[in-house]
């Protein structure tokens, strides 16, 4: 079936972008045609004439051929690496122009709400904070795509520096408190002392600690519960969030760390999101050198663990 | 006592208009420059407490005016905050190698921690 595949020349070329001529396909076709081809003719010269001059001219026009063929076979190659790499570069240029405007936007606003408070009217005000919340989030959005686009390209460089596991959970629950205040869930967590520091981009780990808060807290109806715990197991840290929220459906949990997925309880109870924030948080964690996992019940609520290696 | 003079260095208008209202609402007097060259003489010219400098600037990028405000005996030694929308680590890097003071990317600061950053640096 895949051989098939391969041979539908037209599907191919236009996945690629390409003209049918230049897919790899019928270049390895036409590469194979000429191997046959060369092959025969040498066993008709060598049968017919039999001297050592036809038959190094013959091989030497055989050579030539290939490198011909080899070498359009290669550009095509280069020519796909190259549209890829412009693919990027068009996502990450286009995210550094946006970044301009979007903080013009939340500057202005926080300039009318600083500085010119006393002549804007309460209803004002309140469009203007949205403005503003509404001009926060996109920037959120547009440094994730920023950050995914690093990661595939495996550009997403990390800081090795060392944290303590604990004390940043509390910091990052203490920036979380807001969110989880006005959806009236409670974040339980025992600070531990004396915990061995393992060596990490700090500032990328507190950003996987918050996704994982920020998902807990919006999945948890009013008078949730989160529990957060870190402890130290063999040789890593684990840092686990059990919540007692919607939860994941089960035919849909092999797909959350999938770019861009979002399971329908995100239509179901509004949340906002893009669906990369756990692509990104399990990818910084890999490449910490370390592993996430998750447990879910729907209508129950879930557990998402990440553990980081002691070094 | 005296206000501090700040350079703002940026090629987006509206910028300088919310920032430098803002500062200059902090107690600051701020001076515009839209492009790196035009902030460079105005370094030069003028006694300066702090430069605020994007990277992405017509005439001279950033890295250009911050590498010759270090090279000159009477400017080397004006802090320079570097403040821009670019977040690479190869950026950061070549920003303090040029001799950035600090690095603030404006999308990550409201212009409350930008005006705290700029006392910190006063301070110092």
């Amino acid at each position: 079936m895949r051989f098939i595949n391969d041979l539908n020349l037209k599907k191919q070329a236009d996945e690629l972008g390409v003209s049918v001529w230049q897919t790899p396909g019928f270049l390895f076709i036409v590469l194979g045609l000429v191997a046959a081809a060369v092959m025969a003719a040498t066993f008709y010269l060598s049968q017919n004439y039999g001297s050592p001059e036809v038959l190094i001219l013959s091989e030497c026009a055989v050579a030539i051929l290939v490198l011909t063929v080899g070498n359009s076979v290669i550009r095509v190659f280069e020519q796909m690496a190259k549209v890829n790499k412009m693919k990027s570069e068009f996502v990450s240029v286009a995210s550094h122009q946006l970044r301009t405007p979007l903080s013009a936007i939340r500057w202005e606003t926080e300039l009318l709400l600083s500085k010119f408070k006393k002549g804007l009217s309460e209803k004002q005000v309140k469009n203007i904070e949205s403005i503003s919340l509404l001009s926060a989030r996109m920037t959120r959005l547009v440094n994730d795509l920023l950050d995914v686009t690093r990661i595939d390209q495996k550009r997403l460089l990390m800081k090795k520096e060392p944290v303590n596991v604990s004390a940043l959970a509390e910091e990052s629950i203490a920036e979380m408190s807001d969110l989880a205040k006005s959806r009236n869930v409670e974040i339980i967590f025992i600070p531990k002392k004396n915990m061995p520091k393992i060596t990490g981009d700090r500032e990328k780990i507190k950003m996987v600690m918050e996704n994982l808060i920020g998902n807990s807290v919006k999945y948890t109806t009013n008078r949730g519960k989160i529990e957060i715990k870190v402890f130290k197991k063999d040789n890593s840290i684990v840092f686990s969030i059990k919540d007692n929220g919607v939860g994941i459906p089960e035919e849909q949990q092999n797909r959350i760390f999938d770019k861009f997925f979002r399971s329908d309880n995100c239509v179901k109870y509004q949340t906002d999101g893009t669906g990369l924030g756990l692509y990104i948080a399990k990818s910084i964690v890999e490449q910490s050198g370390g592993e996430m996992w998750f447990k879910s019940v729907e209508n129950l609520g879930s557990i998402f663990n990440f553990k980081l290696p002691i070094k | 006592m005296e206000k501090k003079k700040i350079l703002i260095v940026e090629d987006e208008a509206s910028l300088h208009e919310s920032l430098g209202e803002f500062l200059s609402a902090e107690g600051f007097e701020v001076l515009n420059a839209y492009d790196g060259e035009e902030g460079l003489a105005i370094v030069r010219e003028k006694k300066l407490d702090l430069v605020l400098l994007d990277i992405i600037l017509p005439k001279k990028d950033g890295y250009e005016v911050l590498a010759e405000i270090r090279k000159d005996e009477e400017m080397k030694n004006v802090p320079v905050i570097l403040l821009t929308n670019l977040e690479s680590a190869e950026d950061v890097q070549k920003a303090f190698e040029k001799g950035a003071t600090t690095y603030l990317v404006k999308s990550d600061y409201k212009m409350e921690e930008v005006a705290e950053k700029i006392k910190e640096t006063l301070k110092k």
